[in-house]
């Protein structure tokens, strides 16, 4: 059992730079202005208002960009960054002053940060050998861990002696011999190239159902989050953008960064204008009147919309190639196409906007009879119930509350 | 590499033949005078002025007697200026590379304006010389009673500390700073954190450091000479220069064999670190 639950954790980095200005003059303008986090008169504000409770068992991923303060969230919760403001819990008891030892957490990280001068079995034994875990205990739980992840023969190797791979294992090995409460990991498979990331992602799947432990989960690739959690939490600029499962975020993105962030390729997006009319909602937009289904429409009007400029998002896989004297159907030109295997990348320019529809190769067939050359014409429409309408100045998906 | 000019095999045979030359004749420069040393220990007094290069004759022979008259030369035992020199040397390393490396932990991983001072101090420790304070030092150590054996380490930590944290930092500060967090959530607190994970992996500047140090306080003359009272407590070097002093003449032939005495443990030492040695000093040179 173990509920871990975040109720507004704060995390602030007091502002070295300002009193490094002085010593370096120019120089230290410079980190500020790369990210957008919000600068307070106490420092950088890198994780704000974080509010998130996990159920027992539950794998949770955190997923966003590059310095958005997913490692920073991770930290806070085992104990290795002090927590600014909020309380954290862990089974009900708060935890925010206690040492990490004392917590039942255990982590992975990303560089593995096994220790070099020990075997792969003193790694493994050394958290059980500091809680006085008695020898034939370790030695069998090592040697099961061991088991269960596909290293018993590198047990007297140092970790210099591993691959990648295994010295992933190895950690992932030492986090689990102690059945710990919860378990963090931070991006622990950005470091392995694709083939093998595949692959231990899905014995990290395999892995969660034998073990008895909550999940945290940081990545910052979009296909970890949807394949792994149970919920993603979305992050950007240290604020918390959405949390749902991975359907919710996929259908309902909560705004722009989300939509935009999860799912590969890209949504599309376009400007246009909704408009109520008499015979419901039409969406101007690419030069079309896209009438909008009468359940969006009652969802626009629950939303209060009448007259609104938007930011519309279509994803490719909810375009299909159509004839250009369809009503509704779009004409652009194709910029480049991309051949992936069992589908084709088409990216395309209709009225200055970039377009991306993913066309199954299956379907090929002489129907539609085209190749998709560079330069050449293209034609396509899409489902006006797959649009997801954004409020063009907040960003805020209008439909979804 | 890529801009130098193409050569021939045989003019690079030619360029290794010279460099083996070059080099050999450097190697035989330097440890002529060591060489010098252990011959003339073996050589009657009379014959080491006159024949210093040459090697013991049947004639000039002196088999053991040298070292007999060394050890047993004046009125004070050589063994235990043997025992006092082992004594500091081990004590004042085995402090100093304690001592440092925890400091250097601490600084290294600590980020403040104390520890910034601190490591400032440390640095600026190297560049006063030792003659600029050696006689304050003298005064202060005798007041404070630290002029004996065991307590003498505790000056030589004072002196030995700037390069030795110097070089812990820099290797500490190469650390992955996850290691010791994931040995914080494994049930580390920081004193076992310190020795069960960060003291195994500064094996190499430990090894390097205590080379250093090693060196220096069983060579170190000055030192033990000001603080030390000479007539209880000698050590090696003293002993030697005692040797010369004493009568006005100088038996040459024990004090080489003497000398040759307090090399032998360095040579030794030497010998049997020499894996870690080559290997301390390259890693500092990456990661120093
Ligand atoms: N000691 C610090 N002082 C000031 N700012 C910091 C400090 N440590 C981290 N930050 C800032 O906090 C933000 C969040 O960092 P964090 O490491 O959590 O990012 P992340 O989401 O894990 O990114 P990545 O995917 O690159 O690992 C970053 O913008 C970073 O610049
Ligand atoms: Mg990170």
């Amino acid at each position: 059992m173990a509920e871990v639950s975040l109720k507004h954790i704060t995390k602030i980095y007091p502002n070295i730079e300002k009193t490094k200005k002085h010593h370096f003059g120019k120089k230290a303008a410079e980190p500020e202005k790369k990210s957008n986090l919000k600068v307070t008169d106490e420092g950088v504000v890198a994780v704000e208002d974080f509010n998130l409770d996990i159920a027992d068992r539950e794998f949770v991923v955190l997923v966003g960009p590059s310095g958005c303060g997913k490692s920073t969230t991770l930290r806070m919760i085992a104990g290795l960054e002090s927590i600014s403001g909020g309380e954290l819990t862990i089974d009900g008891k708060v935890m925010n002053e206690v040492a990490p030892k004392d917590r039942d957490i255990a982590m992975v990280f990303q560089s593995y940060a096994l220790y070099p001068h020990m075997t792969v079995y003193d790694n493994m034994a050394f958290p059980l050998k500091l809680r006085k875990v008695p020898e034939d205990q370790i030695d069998q739980k090592v040697r099961q861990a061991a088991e269960t992840l596909g290293i018993t023969q590198y047990l007297d190797r140092k970790p210099k002696a591993l691959s990648g791979g295994q010295r992933q294992r190895v950690a992932i090995g030492r986090a689990i011999v102690r059945d710990p409460k919860v378990l963090l990991m931070d991006e622990p498979l950005s470091n392995l190239d694709a083939k093998l990331r595949n692959q231990m992602r899905a014995e990290i799947i395999k892995l969660r159902k034998r073990i008895n432990a909550t999940f945290v989960y940081v990545t910052h690739d979009q296909t970890e989050a949807m394949t792994l959690g149970d919920r993603i939490v979305i992050m950007k600029d240290g604020v918390v953008q959405q949390v749902g499962t991975p359907q919710e975020v996929f259908n309902e993105p909560a705004n722009l960064f989300v939509a935009g962030f999860i799912g590969v390729p890209q949504m599309n997006f376009f400007d246009g204008h909704l408009e109520k009319t008499a015979s419901g909602y039409v969406l101007d937009a690419l030069d079309t009147k896209i009438a909008i289904s009468p359940e969006t429409g009652k969802a626009l009007e629950a939303a209060g919309v009448t007259s609104l400029d938007v930011t519309a998002g279509v994803r490719p896989e909810q375009i299909q190639l159509a004839n250009a004297d369809e009503p509704g159907a779009m004409s652009g030109t194709i910029d480049v196409s991309e051949l992936m295997g069992s589908t084709v990348h088409v990216h395309a320019s209709v009225e200055g906007y970039d377009f991306v529809l993913v066309i199954p190769t299956i379907d090929f067939d002489g129907a539609l009879g085209r190749s998709f050359a560079d330069g050449a014409p293209i034609s396509f429409k899409f489902e006006p119930n797959a649009v997801h309408f954004f409020d063009k100045a907040s960003g805020k998906n209008i439909i979804k509350p | 590499m890529a801009n130098q000019q193409p050569q021939t095999l045989a003019s690079e045979a030619r360029h290794k033949k010279i460099l083996t030359i070059v080099f050999t004749i450097i190697c035989v420069i330097w440890v002529l005078p060591v060489v010098c040393v252990a011959i003339n220990s073996f050589k009657l007094n009379t014959f080491v002025k006159t024949e210093t290069f040459a090697l013991p004759t049947e004639e000039s022979f002196a088999g053991w007697s040298n070292f007999i008259t060394g050890m047993t030369f004046g009125n004070y035992p050589f063994w235990s200026a043997f025992g006092y020199s082992a004594l500091i040397t081990v004590l004042s390393t085995a402090l100093i590379l304690v001592c440092c490396s925890m400091a250097a932990w601490y600084i290294a991983r600590v980020d403040s304006k104390f520890c910034k001072v601190i490591y400032t101090l440390c640095i600026f420790s190297m560049v006063v010389p030792f003659q600029m304070v050696m006689f304050t030092l003298s005064k202060t150590a005798d007041t404070l009673k630290l002029n004996t054996p065991w307590t003498i380490p505790i000056v030589y930590l004072g002196f030995g500390a700037g390069l030795a944290i110097f070089m812990f930092v820099g290797f500490v500060k190469s650390i992955p700073l996850e290691i010791e967090e994931a040995a914080a959530i494994d049930g580390c607190g920081p004193v076992r954190t310190f020795f069960l994970v960060v003291l195994p992996m500064l094996k190499p500047t430990l090894i390097s450091v205590g080379i250093l140090e090693i060196m220096w306080v069983w060579n170190d003359y000055l030192l033990p000479y000001l603080v030390l009272d000479i007539n209880q407590y000698r050590t090696i070097p003293i002993q030697i220069q005692y040797l010369k002093g004493s009568y006005g003449t100088v038996d040459l032939g024990a004090t080489m064999a003497i000398i040759l005495m307090a090399i032998i443990p360095v040579i030794v030492f030497y010998l049997s670190c020499q894996k870690y040695i080559i290997k301390g000093v390259a890693a500092g040179a990456v990661k120093g």
